[in-house]
Protein backbone atom coordinates (compact mmCIF):
# COMPACT_ATOMS: atom_id res chain seq x y z
CA UNK A 1 0.00 0.00 0.00
CA UNK A 2 1.40 3.28 -1.01
CA UNK A 3 2.28 5.64 1.24
CA UNK A 4 -0.28 8.70 -0.01
CA UNK A 5 -3.32 5.49 0.51
CA UNK A 6 -2.21 4.76 4.53
CA UNK A 7 -4.12 5.82 6.97
CA UNK A 8 -1.90 6.38 9.86
CA UNK A 9 -2.72 10.15 10.41
CA UNK A 10 -0.57 13.19 9.43
CA UNK A 11 -0.60 15.46 12.20
CA UNK A 12 0.95 18.44 10.58
CA UNK A 13 3.49 20.51 12.06
CA UNK A 14 1.42 23.30 13.61
CA UNK A 15 -1.23 22.60 16.51
CA UNK A 16 -4.52 23.64 15.61
CA UNK A 17 -6.23 26.82 17.18
CA UNK A 18 -9.78 26.14 19.07
CA UNK A 19 -12.83 26.56 16.98
CA UNK A 20 -14.05 29.75 16.95
CA UNK A 21 -18.00 28.40 16.20
CA UNK A 22 -17.45 26.39 19.51
CA UNK A 23 -19.91 27.32 22.56
CA UNK A 24 -18.32 24.88 25.61
CA UNK A 25 -14.62 23.33 25.15
CA UNK A 26 -13.12 20.38 27.06
CA UNK A 27 -9.48 20.14 26.43
CA UNK A 28 -7.19 16.96 27.58
CA UNK A 29 -3.85 17.39 28.09
CA UNK A 30 -1.40 14.33 27.81
CA UNK A 31 2.06 14.51 29.62
CA UNK A 32 3.69 17.94 30.21
CA UNK A 33 4.55 19.02 27.08
CA UNK A 34 0.17 18.20 26.20
CA UNK A 35 -0.67 19.92 29.00
CA UNK A 36 1.49 22.98 27.88
CA UNK A 37 -0.56 23.01 24.85
CA UNK A 38 -3.93 23.02 26.88
CA UNK A 39 -2.95 25.46 28.72
CA UNK A 40 -2.56 28.19 25.61
CA UNK A 41 -5.38 27.03 23.96
CA UNK A 42 -7.55 28.24 27.01
CA UNK A 43 -6.00 31.69 26.86
CA UNK A 44 -7.32 31.28 23.11
CA UNK A 45 -10.52 30.27 23.74
CA UNK A 46 -12.97 33.10 22.93
CA UNK A 47 -13.87 34.74 26.13
CA UNK A 48 -17.11 33.82 27.88
CA UNK A 49 -17.18 29.93 26.77
CA UNK A 50 -16.73 27.74 29.01
CA UNK A 51 -13.39 25.78 28.52
CA UNK A 52 -12.78 22.57 31.04
CA UNK A 53 -8.77 21.40 31.04
CA UNK A 54 -8.37 18.22 31.99
CA UNK A 55 -4.66 16.83 32.64
CA UNK A 56 -3.60 13.23 32.83
CA UNK A 57 -0.02 11.42 32.50
CA UNK A 58 -1.64 8.96 29.81
CA UNK A 59 -5.11 8.17 28.30
CA UNK A 60 -5.79 5.46 31.19
CA UNK A 61 -9.06 3.97 32.02
CA UNK A 62 -9.88 6.92 34.43
CA UNK A 63 -9.61 9.61 32.02
CA UNK A 64 -11.22 7.83 29.61
CA UNK A 65 -13.92 7.60 31.94
CA UNK A 66 -13.92 11.18 32.33
CA UNK A 67 -14.23 11.46 28.82
CA UNK A 68 -17.09 9.08 28.21
CA UNK A 69 -19.04 10.77 31.27
CA UNK A 70 -18.15 14.40 29.54
CA UNK A 71 -19.82 13.85 26.00
CA UNK A 72 -22.77 11.85 27.60
CA UNK A 73 -23.67 14.79 29.50
CA UNK A 74 -22.49 17.52 26.20
CA UNK A 75 -24.76 19.28 23.58
CA UNK A 76 -24.41 20.64 20.33
CA UNK A 77 -21.89 23.16 20.20
CA UNK A 78 -19.16 21.38 22.37
CA UNK A 79 -15.96 20.82 21.47
CA UNK A 80 -12.81 18.84 22.06
CA UNK A 81 -9.06 19.35 21.68
CA UNK A 82 -6.76 16.73 22.63
CA UNK A 83 -2.80 17.18 22.97
CA UNK A 84 0.16 15.14 23.31
CA UNK A 85 1.81 11.03 22.51
CA UNK A 86 -0.06 9.96 18.85
CA UNK A 87 -1.25 6.72 21.13
CA UNK A 88 -2.93 8.43 23.84
CA UNK A 89 -4.51 11.32 21.69
CA UNK A 90 -5.78 8.25 19.04
CA UNK A 91 -7.02 6.29 22.55
CA UNK A 92 -9.21 9.45 23.35
CA UNK A 93 -10.25 10.36 19.60
CA UNK A 94 -11.34 6.37 19.47
CA UNK A 95 -13.38 7.10 22.46
CA UNK A 96 -15.09 10.41 20.95
CA UNK A 97 -15.79 8.75 17.93
CA UNK A 98 -17.12 5.69 18.99
CA UNK A 99 -19.61 8.25 21.21
CA UNK A 100 -20.89 9.83 17.78
CA UNK A 101 -18.58 12.57 18.07
CA UNK A 102 -17.98 14.12 14.58
CA UNK A 103 -14.23 14.68 13.28
CA UNK A 104 -15.36 18.32 12.91
CA UNK A 105 -15.80 18.78 16.61
CA UNK A 106 -12.07 17.24 17.55
CA UNK A 107 -9.08 18.89 16.99
CA UNK A 108 -5.47 17.17 18.23
CA UNK A 109 -2.03 18.26 18.47
CA UNK A 110 0.35 15.65 18.57
CA UNK A 111 3.74 16.18 20.42
CA UNK A 112 5.30 12.94 19.37
CA UNK A 113 5.17 9.44 17.50
CA UNK A 114 7.10 7.30 19.02
CA UNK A 115 5.26 5.04 21.17
CA UNK A 116 2.57 3.29 19.18
CA UNK A 117 -0.51 1.48 20.19
CA UNK A 118 -0.48 -2.13 18.01
CA UNK A 119 -3.94 -3.86 17.92
CA UNK A 120 -3.43 -7.85 17.27
CA UNK A 121 -5.91 -9.70 15.32
CA UNK A 122 -5.20 -12.76 16.26
CA UNK A 123 -5.60 -12.47 20.20
CA UNK A 124 -7.54 -9.27 20.35
CA UNK A 125 -4.80 -7.65 23.08
CA UNK A 126 -3.48 -3.92 22.37
CA UNK A 127 0.26 -3.59 22.62
CA UNK A 128 2.15 -0.70 23.23
CA UNK A 129 5.34 -0.42 21.35
CA UNK A 130 8.20 1.98 20.14
CA UNK A 131 8.88 -0.12 16.91
CA UNK A 132 8.42 2.22 13.95
CA UNK A 133 5.14 1.39 10.87
CA UNK A 134 6.76 -1.70 9.37
CA UNK A 135 8.60 -2.91 12.20
CA UNK A 136 7.72 -5.84 14.34
CA UNK A 137 6.76 -6.09 18.03
CA UNK A 138 6.10 -9.02 20.31
CA UNK A 139 2.49 -9.34 20.99
CA UNK A 140 1.53 -8.46 24.98
CA UNK A 141 -1.34 -10.91 24.52
CA UNK A 142 -0.23 -14.37 22.72
CA UNK A 143 3.65 -13.60 22.11
CA UNK A 144 3.57 -13.59 18.19
CA UNK A 145 5.68 -11.77 16.45
CA UNK A 146 3.52 -8.65 15.04
CA UNK A 147 4.53 -6.72 12.02
CA UNK A 148 3.22 -3.12 12.26
CA UNK A 149 1.21 -2.44 9.72
CA UNK A 150 0.90 1.41 7.90
CA UNK A 151 -2.71 1.27 9.09
CA UNK A 152 -4.65 3.00 11.94
CA UNK A 153 -8.08 2.25 12.96
CA UNK A 154 -9.91 5.07 13.87
CA UNK A 155 -12.50 3.28 16.07
CA UNK A 156 -9.57 1.29 17.75
CA UNK A 157 -6.88 4.07 17.94
CA UNK A 158 -4.86 1.52 17.08
CA UNK A 159 -2.14 0.72 14.91
CA UNK A 160 -2.95 -2.98 13.14
CA UNK A 161 -0.22 -5.95 13.56
CA UNK A 162 -0.74 -9.11 11.97
CA UNK A 163 2.18 -12.03 12.39
CA UNK A 164 4.76 -11.75 11.06
CA UNK A 165 6.15 -14.83 9.58
CA UNK A 166 2.49 -16.15 9.32
CA UNK A 167 3.57 -17.52 5.63
CA UNK A 168 6.91 -19.15 6.31
CA UNK A 169 6.76 -22.51 6.94
CA UNK A 170 7.06 -23.61 10.30
CA UNK B 1 -39.73 17.71 -2.04
CA UNK B 2 -40.85 18.96 -5.64
CA UNK B 3 -37.97 19.71 -7.33
CA UNK B 4 -38.83 20.84 -11.10
CA UNK B 5 -37.51 19.89 -14.53
CA UNK B 6 -37.12 21.69 -17.53
CA UNK B 7 -35.68 19.82 -20.09
CA UNK B 8 -36.68 15.99 -20.46
CA UNK B 9 -35.71 15.73 -24.17
CA UNK B 10 -32.45 14.34 -23.33
CA UNK B 11 -32.88 11.61 -20.81
CA UNK B 12 -30.76 8.56 -20.89
CA UNK B 13 -32.21 5.11 -21.79
CA UNK B 14 -35.07 4.42 -18.94
CA UNK B 15 -33.88 1.46 -18.04
CA UNK B 16 -35.30 0.15 -14.48
CA UNK B 17 -38.13 2.68 -14.23
CA UNK B 18 -40.99 2.04 -12.50
CA UNK B 19 -44.38 1.44 -14.50
CA UNK B 20 -46.89 2.66 -11.55
CA UNK B 21 -50.71 2.48 -11.71
CA UNK B 22 -52.90 5.29 -9.32
CA UNK B 23 -54.50 2.97 -6.96
CA UNK B 24 -55.91 6.46 -4.60
CA UNK B 25 -56.43 9.81 -4.92
CA UNK B 26 -56.28 11.72 -1.38
CA UNK B 27 -57.12 15.21 -1.26
CA UNK B 28 -55.48 15.78 2.34
CA UNK B 29 -55.97 19.84 2.38
CA UNK B 30 -57.31 22.09 -0.08
CA UNK B 31 -54.63 22.25 -2.55
CA UNK B 32 -52.74 18.86 -1.12
CA UNK B 33 -53.15 15.56 -3.20
CA UNK B 34 -51.35 12.36 -2.49
CA UNK B 35 -51.68 9.61 -5.10
CA UNK B 36 -51.49 5.71 -3.82
CA UNK B 37 -48.79 4.32 -6.23
CA UNK B 38 -49.40 0.70 -6.93
CA UNK B 39 -47.84 -2.28 -9.88
CA UNK B 40 -50.51 -2.52 -12.09
CA UNK B 41 -50.12 -6.65 -10.95
CA UNK B 42 -49.63 -5.78 -7.65
CA UNK B 43 -46.20 -7.01 -5.81
CA UNK B 44 -43.58 -5.40 -4.36
CA UNK B 45 -41.72 -2.03 -4.54
CA UNK B 46 -38.23 -1.45 -3.86
CA UNK B 47 -37.30 -0.80 -0.44
CA UNK B 48 -35.58 2.74 0.03
CA UNK B 49 -34.13 5.07 2.71
CA UNK B 50 -35.72 7.32 4.40
CA UNK B 51 -36.03 11.12 2.86
CA UNK B 52 -35.95 9.58 -0.45
CA UNK B 53 -38.20 10.30 -4.09
CA UNK B 54 -38.76 9.35 -7.12
CA UNK B 55 -38.77 11.81 -10.20
CA UNK B 56 -42.18 10.86 -11.79
CA UNK B 57 -43.07 11.79 -15.66
CA UNK B 58 -45.20 14.47 -15.53
CA UNK B 59 -46.57 14.85 -19.28
CA UNK B 60 -43.54 17.23 -20.81
CA UNK B 61 -41.32 17.48 -17.46
CA UNK B 62 -40.25 15.33 -14.53
CA UNK B 63 -40.42 16.38 -10.86
CA UNK B 64 -38.97 14.91 -7.86
CA UNK B 65 -41.38 14.14 -5.36
CA UNK B 66 -40.32 12.75 -1.65
CA UNK B 67 -42.15 9.17 -0.61
CA UNK B 68 -43.67 9.55 2.40
CA UNK B 69 -43.57 5.82 3.82
CA UNK B 70 -40.94 4.55 6.00
CA UNK B 71 -38.96 2.66 3.50
CA UNK B 72 -39.20 -1.04 4.46
CA UNK B 73 -40.26 -2.61 1.71
CA UNK B 74 -44.51 -2.74 0.62
CA UNK B 75 -46.73 -2.84 -2.39
CA UNK B 76 -47.27 0.98 -2.64
CA UNK B 77 -45.65 4.37 -2.59
CA UNK B 78 -47.12 7.34 -1.86
CA UNK B 79 -46.19 11.36 -2.56
CA UNK B 80 -48.42 14.33 -1.47
CA UNK B 81 -47.91 17.13 -4.25
CA UNK B 82 -49.12 20.59 -3.55
CA UNK B 83 -50.42 22.30 -6.58
CA UNK B 84 -48.87 25.48 -7.66
CA UNK B 85 -50.96 27.62 -9.74
CA UNK B 86 -47.90 29.46 -11.08
CA UNK B 87 -45.81 26.67 -11.03
CA UNK B 88 -44.24 24.98 -14.37
CA UNK B 89 -47.35 22.30 -14.98
CA UNK B 90 -45.90 19.40 -13.02
CA UNK B 91 -48.28 19.62 -9.91
CA UNK B 92 -51.06 20.97 -11.66
CA UNK B 93 -50.27 17.18 -14.37
CA UNK B 94 -50.25 15.09 -10.63
CA UNK B 95 -53.36 16.76 -10.13
CA UNK B 96 -55.24 15.81 -13.41
CA UNK B 97 -54.11 12.26 -12.43
CA UNK B 98 -57.77 9.92 -11.32
CA UNK B 99 -57.75 6.43 -10.41
CA UNK B 100 -56.10 3.54 -12.89
CA UNK B 101 -53.97 6.07 -14.23
CA UNK B 102 -50.25 4.97 -15.71
CA UNK B 103 -47.47 6.81 -14.52
CA UNK B 104 -43.83 6.15 -14.95
CA UNK B 105 -41.33 7.15 -12.11
CA UNK B 106 -37.53 6.52 -11.39
CA UNK B 107 -36.92 4.06 -8.82
CA UNK B 108 -36.20 5.54 -5.45
CA UNK B 109 -33.67 8.13 -5.00
CA UNK B 110 -31.82 9.04 -2.03
CA UNK B 111 -30.56 12.33 -0.93
CA UNK B 112 -31.73 12.85 2.61
CA UNK B 113 -31.15 9.69 4.42
CA UNK B 114 -31.31 10.03 8.70
CA UNK B 115 -27.47 9.00 9.94
CA UNK B 116 -27.85 6.43 11.52
CA UNK B 117 -25.35 6.86 14.07
CA UNK B 118 -27.28 10.18 15.36
CA UNK B 119 -28.30 9.94 19.21
CA UNK B 120 -31.26 12.76 18.41
CA UNK B 121 -32.88 13.26 15.51
CA UNK B 122 -34.27 16.99 15.26
CA UNK B 123 -37.00 16.94 12.38
CA UNK B 124 -38.14 21.14 10.97
CA UNK B 125 -40.48 21.09 8.45
CA UNK B 126 -41.95 24.45 6.45
CA UNK B 127 -45.46 23.24 4.35
CA UNK B 128 -45.26 20.85 1.92
CA UNK B 129 -41.83 19.87 3.09
CA UNK B 130 -43.00 17.86 5.53
CA UNK B 131 -43.28 15.01 3.00
CA UNK B 132 -39.95 13.22 3.41
CA UNK B 133 -40.33 14.39 7.16
CA UNK B 134 -43.10 12.52 7.48
CA UNK B 135 -41.04 9.33 6.05
CA UNK B 136 -38.38 10.13 8.69
CA UNK B 137 -40.64 9.91 11.49
CA UNK B 138 -42.02 6.86 10.48
CA UNK B 139 -38.74 5.28 10.12
CA UNK B 140 -37.89 6.85 13.64
CA UNK B 141 -40.86 5.23 15.56
CA UNK B 142 -40.59 1.87 13.78
CA UNK B 143 -36.86 1.65 14.59
CA UNK B 144 -37.28 3.62 17.98
CA UNK B 145 -35.18 6.19 17.20
CA UNK B 146 -35.62 9.40 19.57
CA UNK B 147 -36.81 12.69 17.45
CA UNK B 148 -38.46 15.51 17.59
CA UNK B 149 -40.95 17.07 14.78
CA UNK B 150 -41.51 20.86 14.37
CA UNK B 151 -43.76 21.63 12.03
CA UNK B 152 -45.19 24.75 10.21
CA UNK B 153 -48.25 24.78 8.45
CA UNK B 154 -51.14 26.86 7.37
CA UNK B 155 -53.77 27.73 9.59
CA UNK B 156 -56.36 24.61 8.43
CA UNK B 157 -53.88 23.65 5.62
CA UNK B 158 -51.28 21.15 7.82
CA UNK B 159 -51.14 17.96 5.39
CA UNK B 160 -50.68 15.00 7.20
CA UNK B 161 -51.51 17.17 10.62
CA UNK B 162 -53.66 13.95 11.97
CA UNK B 163 -51.73 11.45 11.27
CA UNK B 164 -48.40 12.57 12.57
CA UNK B 165 -50.39 13.37 15.62
CA UNK B 166 -51.47 9.43 16.25
CA UNK B 167 -47.72 8.64 15.10
CA UNK B 168 -45.75 11.72 16.70
CA UNK B 169 -47.48 12.31 19.78
CA UNK B 170 -46.13 14.83 22.09
CA UNK B 171 -42.34 14.46 19.46
CA UNK B 172 -44.89 16.56 17.53
CA UNK B 173 -45.21 20.50 17.37
CA UNK B 174 -46.62 22.10 14.53
CA UNK B 175 -46.97 26.07 14.22
CA UNK B 176 -49.41 28.27 12.46
CA UNK B 177 -47.12 31.31 13.50
CA UNK B 178 -43.53 31.84 12.01
CA UNK B 179 -42.24 33.44 14.89
CA UNK B 180 -43.38 31.38 17.06
CA UNK B 181 -42.14 28.63 14.78
CA UNK B 182 -38.23 29.98 14.36
CA UNK B 183 -38.36 30.77 18.49
CA UNK B 184 -38.97 26.86 18.59
CA UNK B 185 -36.46 25.81 15.90
CA UNK B 186 -33.55 28.64 18.00
CA UNK B 187 -34.71 26.92 21.26
CA UNK B 188 -34.05 23.42 19.82
CA UNK B 189 -30.71 24.45 18.33
CA UNK B 190 -29.46 25.99 21.55
CA UNK B 191 -29.55 22.84 23.45
CA UNK B 192 -30.15 19.20 21.99
CA UNK B 193 -27.38 16.43 23.08
CA UNK B 194 -24.19 15.93 21.08
CA UNK B 195 -24.84 13.76 18.76
CA UNK B 196 -28.38 15.21 17.46
CA UNK B 197 -28.63 16.01 13.51
CA UNK B 198 -30.76 18.66 12.31
CA UNK B 199 -33.00 17.65 8.89
CA UNK B 200 -34.89 20.58 7.51
CA UNK B 201 -36.88 20.58 3.91
CA UNK B 202 -39.38 23.49 3.28
CA UNK B 203 -39.43 27.05 2.07
CA UNK B 204 -35.74 28.59 1.42
CA UNK B 205 -35.72 31.44 4.22
CA UNK B 206 -36.88 28.46 6.48
CA UNK B 207 -33.89 26.64 4.96
CA UNK B 208 -31.36 29.30 5.44
CA UNK B 209 -32.58 30.52 9.20
CA UNK B 210 -32.19 26.81 10.23
CA UNK B 211 -28.57 26.53 8.91
CA UNK B 212 -27.59 30.13 9.48
CA UNK B 213 -28.72 29.62 13.59
CA UNK B 214 -27.10 26.52 13.89
CA UNK B 215 -23.72 27.35 12.68
CA UNK B 216 -24.02 30.76 15.17
CA UNK B 217 -24.78 28.06 18.25
CA UNK B 218 -21.84 25.92 17.00
CA UNK B 219 -23.41 23.16 15.03
CA UNK B 220 -21.26 21.75 12.66
CA UNK B 221 -22.25 21.48 9.17
CA UNK B 222 -21.79 17.76 9.24
CA UNK B 223 -25.14 17.86 11.79
CA UNK B 224 -27.20 20.14 9.44
CA UNK B 225 -28.97 18.53 6.50
CA UNK B 226 -31.16 20.42 4.45
CA UNK B 227 -33.56 19.08 1.20
CA UNK B 228 -34.49 22.00 -0.63
CA UNK B 229 -36.99 22.31 -3.38
CA UNK B 230 -34.93 23.63 -6.40
CA UNK B 231 -31.53 25.36 -7.06
CA UNK B 232 -31.94 29.17 -7.39
CA UNK B 233 -29.67 30.50 -9.57
CA UNK B 234 -28.70 33.43 -11.87
CA UNK B 235 -27.95 33.19 -15.90
CA UNK B 236 -24.07 33.08 -14.82
CA UNK B 237 -20.89 34.41 -16.38
CA UNK B 238 -19.69 32.76 -19.84
CA UNK B 239 -16.71 29.96 -20.36
CA UNK B 240 -15.57 27.66 -22.00
CA UNK B 241 -15.39 23.79 -21.71
CA UNK B 242 -12.41 21.84 -22.96
CA UNK B 243 -13.16 18.46 -23.88
CA UNK B 244 -9.65 16.55 -22.79
CA UNK B 245 -9.90 13.86 -24.68
CA UNK B 246 -11.55 14.75 -28.08
CA UNK B 247 -9.66 18.29 -27.80
CA UNK B 248 -12.84 20.31 -28.59
CA UNK B 249 -13.79 23.22 -27.15
CA UNK B 250 -17.31 24.55 -26.23
CA UNK B 251 -18.22 27.60 -25.54
CA UNK B 252 -21.07 27.91 -22.07
CA UNK B 253 -22.90 31.76 -22.77
CA UNK B 254 -23.99 33.33 -20.48
CA UNK B 255 -28.27 32.10 -20.01
CA UNK B 256 -27.29 28.31 -21.00
CA UNK B 257 -25.90 25.74 -18.66
CA UNK B 258 -22.74 23.46 -19.16
CA UNK B 259 -24.97 20.33 -19.56
CA UNK B 260 -27.09 22.38 -22.48
CA UNK B 261 -24.26 23.51 -23.90
CA UNK B 262 -22.54 19.96 -23.70
CA UNK B 263 -25.81 18.10 -25.09
CA UNK B 264 -26.04 21.05 -28.16
CA UNK B 265 -22.47 19.93 -28.99
CA UNK B 266 -23.25 16.05 -29.64
CA UNK B 267 -22.07 15.15 -25.91
CA UNK B 268 -24.10 12.87 -24.46
CA UNK B 269 -23.87 13.48 -20.33
CA UNK B 270 -26.58 11.46 -18.51
CA UNK B 271 -28.84 13.25 -16.39
CA UNK B 272 -31.82 13.52 -14.76
CA UNK B 273 -33.45 16.40 -12.78
CA UNK B 274 -31.57 19.57 -14.42
CA UNK B 275 -31.57 21.50 -11.33
CA UNK B 276 -28.69 20.47 -9.01
CA UNK B 277 -30.24 18.15 -6.92
CA UNK B 278 -29.82 14.37 -8.19
CA UNK B 279 -26.09 13.79 -8.75
CA UNK B 280 -26.78 11.98 -12.24
CA UNK B 281 -24.88 14.31 -14.36
CA UNK B 282 -21.67 14.48 -12.67
CA UNK B 283 -18.28 15.43 -14.95
CA UNK B 284 -14.92 14.86 -14.24
CA UNK B 285 -12.40 18.11 -14.37
CA UNK B 286 -8.93 18.30 -15.13
CA UNK B 287 -8.45 21.38 -14.40
CA UNK B 288 -9.59 24.76 -13.83
CA UNK B 289 -11.96 25.83 -11.63
CA UNK B 290 -15.25 24.76 -11.34
CA UNK B 291 -18.28 27.49 -9.69
CA UNK B 292 -20.42 25.00 -7.39
CA UNK B 293 -23.81 26.29 -7.83
CA UNK B 294 -25.33 22.47 -7.40
CA UNK B 295 -26.79 20.75 -4.16
CA UNK B 296 -25.71 17.59 -4.71
CA UNK B 297 -21.96 17.91 -3.42
CA UNK B 298 -20.28 17.88 -0.15
CA UNK B 299 -18.23 20.52 1.35
CA UNK B 300 -15.20 17.88 0.94
CA UNK B 301 -16.10 17.23 -2.87
CA UNK B 302 -16.64 20.35 -4.03
CA UNK B 303 -13.27 21.73 -2.40
CA UNK B 304 -11.22 18.66 -4.19
CA UNK B 305 -12.61 20.40 -7.33
CA UNK B 306 -12.62 17.23 -9.80
CA UNK B 307 -16.14 17.19 -10.34
CA UNK B 308 -18.49 19.33 -11.70
CA UNK B 309 -22.69 19.42 -11.48
CA UNK B 310 -22.64 20.40 -15.41
CA UNK B 311 -26.49 21.10 -14.77
CA UNK B 312 -26.32 24.41 -13.14
CA UNK B 313 -22.18 24.73 -12.24
CA UNK B 314 -20.31 26.55 -13.80
CA UNK B 315 -16.48 27.74 -14.47
CA UNK B 316 -14.72 30.62 -11.87
CA UNK B 317 -11.73 30.55 -14.23
CA UNK B 318 -12.93 31.37 -18.08
CA UNK B 319 -11.39 27.59 -19.31
CA UNK B 320 -12.59 24.44 -17.50
CA UNK B 321 -10.95 21.55 -18.86
CA UNK B 322 -13.24 17.89 -18.03
CA UNK B 323 -12.39 14.66 -18.60
CA UNK B 324 -14.76 14.14 -21.84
Amino acid sequence: MGAEHTSVPRWGSEWPAPDPSARTVLLVGFGARGCAITAAWAADVPAGRPVEVLAADDADESVLAVLTARIAGARVGWRLMLAGPEDDVLAARAVALRAGVLDAEIRCAVTSTDRKRVYCPHCRATTTTTAPVAGETPCEGCARRLHVYAHVSRRAGAYLGFMADAEEVA
Amino acid sequence: MTATLTAPGALRADDGRLVLEVAGVVDEVPGTRTLVLRRPGGGLLPAHPPGSHVVLDCGDRRNAYSLTGDGSPCEEYRVSVLLCPDGEGGSAFVHRLAVGDIVSASRPRSAFAPVSTARHHLLVAGGIGITPMLSHARAAVRWRRSFELLYRHRPGAGAHLDELRGLCGDRLTAYTSTPEMLAAVRAALADRPLGTHVYVCGPTPLIGFVEETAAELGWPGERVHAERFSADLDAGEPFTAVLARSGSRVPVPSGTSLLTALEQAGVAVPNLCRQGVCGECRVPVRSGRPLHRDLYLSETERAAGDAVMCCVSRSVDDELELDL
